[in-house]
């Protein structure tokens, strides 16, 4: 059935730029209470302020954090904080658009000596992977999942392809794929729904930090059957879309969101 | 200890520093040479540099960039980088 998000909670993870960010204004625009995760300095910060003006403005609640999604002691302080904001409502939407990782080749390269490091890895794989099912399980820990509720986690077209200095992101993205199989299956009980949107290219600072970055856009924006790059607003309307039901019966998947980049 | 109140926060205390630093890449203090390289003798990657420096925007009221990143490499070079940001 088709429900509203009016008066619901959306707790988005790197809801401060990109994917997360035109998400956040969305749900917001349907109503719905954004809890927000980020992680950058001062700068970023007053990024972080003035969306979060733009949000209240649109007479929701607003709750944003600037701290490290993938450590222990930020689950630890902020779920209490969303069970108390939520009340037995709990969390609706859980959107984990975290974009973090080493961008380094695996072998030594020509003028490029630096590698990435076992901990660097590990970094990479444990934020944009791993932290989804930490979540996950402590917001269902602390009865913050009701039925009905969605998880989405951003995928790209590096789960399976290969790009140059991406490969520890790609495994991330990879582990992150497994993550929403299993945790679908896992939550299907619970009546909640998983899954992964792999977006096509778009230009976020998270790309633009990606080696070459500029003539994968390029070549998005010549090959794209719509003829254009996604924007982050493309990603927002999917995940408004999908969240508009209480049925999980669409779970474990991995949805195209990328005007059918990843088919040409 | 005393509380950290906000005007003590702008002095720089270079062992004070150097415990912050240390309770942030979880060893201790004595590790955190004035010159062991935070990479490679200490192993620390991008997210905890982050840490260092959002940790160190809040603890001394300063603004720190995205580009001093690149900075997070000793515990001098961090010393270094903040007593010219508080002397700013
Ligand atoms: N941009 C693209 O082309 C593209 C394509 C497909 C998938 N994606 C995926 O979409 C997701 C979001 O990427 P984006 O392009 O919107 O990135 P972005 O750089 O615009 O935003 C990233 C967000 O994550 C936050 N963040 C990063 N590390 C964090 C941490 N440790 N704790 C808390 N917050 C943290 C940042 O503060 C920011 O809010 C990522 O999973 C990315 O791989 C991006």
């Amino acid at each position: 059935m088709l429900t509203s998000l009016k008066g619901s909670w959306c707790l988005i993870l790197g809801a401060s730029s990109g994917m997360g960010r035109a998400t956040a204004l969305a749900m917001a625009k349907e109503g719905a209470n954004i809890f927000g995760v980020h992680f950058g300095t001062a700068a970023q910060q007053e990024e972080a302020d003035e969306l979060v003006a733009e949000l209240r403005a649109t007479g929701v609640q607003v709750s944003f954090h600037n701290c490290n999604a993938a450590s222990k002691q930020t689950r630890a302080e902020l779920v209490p904080v969303l069970k108390e904001l939520t009340g037995p409502e709990g969390v609706r939407v859980l959107l984990h658009s975290l974009a973090f990782g080493s961008l380094l080749p695996f072998l030594p390269q020509e003028g490029q000596e630096d590698v990435i490091t076992p901990r660097q890895m590990d970094m990479t794989v444990d934020v944009m992977g791993h932290s989804l099912v930490y979540w996950v399980r402590d917001l269902y820990v602390a009865g913050l999942l009701p039925r009905g509720a969605k998880v989405f986690a951003l995928t790209s077209r590096g789960d399976g392809r290969v790009m140059p200095s991406y490969g520890a992101v790609s495994a991330a993205k990879s582990a992150l794929a497994s993550h929403v199989r299993q945790l679908a299956v896992e939550l299907a009980p619970a009546g909640v729904s998983v899954n992964a949107l792999r977006a096509g290219l778009t230009l976020t600072p998270a790309l633009l930090r990606i080696p070459g970055s500029e003539g994968l856009a390029r070549y998005a924006t010549d090959s794209n059957p719509h003829g254009r790059l996604t924007v982050p607003e493309d990603v927002a309307e999917a995940v408004v879309m999908l969240s508009a039901t209480d049925s999980s019966w669409m779970t474990g998947n991995v949805i195209d969101v990328d005007g059918g980049e990843g088919l040409v | 200890m005393p509380e950290q109140t906000t005007s003590a926060a702008a002095v720089l205390d270079t062992e004070d520093l150097r415990s912050t630093i240390a309770e942030i890449l979880d060893v201790d203090p004595s590790e955190v040479t004035d010159t062991a390289d935070f990479k490679e003798d200490l192993d620390v990657d991008s997210l905890l540099a982050l840490e260092i420096l959002v940790t160190l925007e809040r603890k001394y009221q300063v603004k720190m960039e995205e580009s001093n990143l690149q900075l997070m490499r000793s515990f001098k070079v961090v010393h270094d980088l903040l007593a010219e940001k508080l002397a700013a």
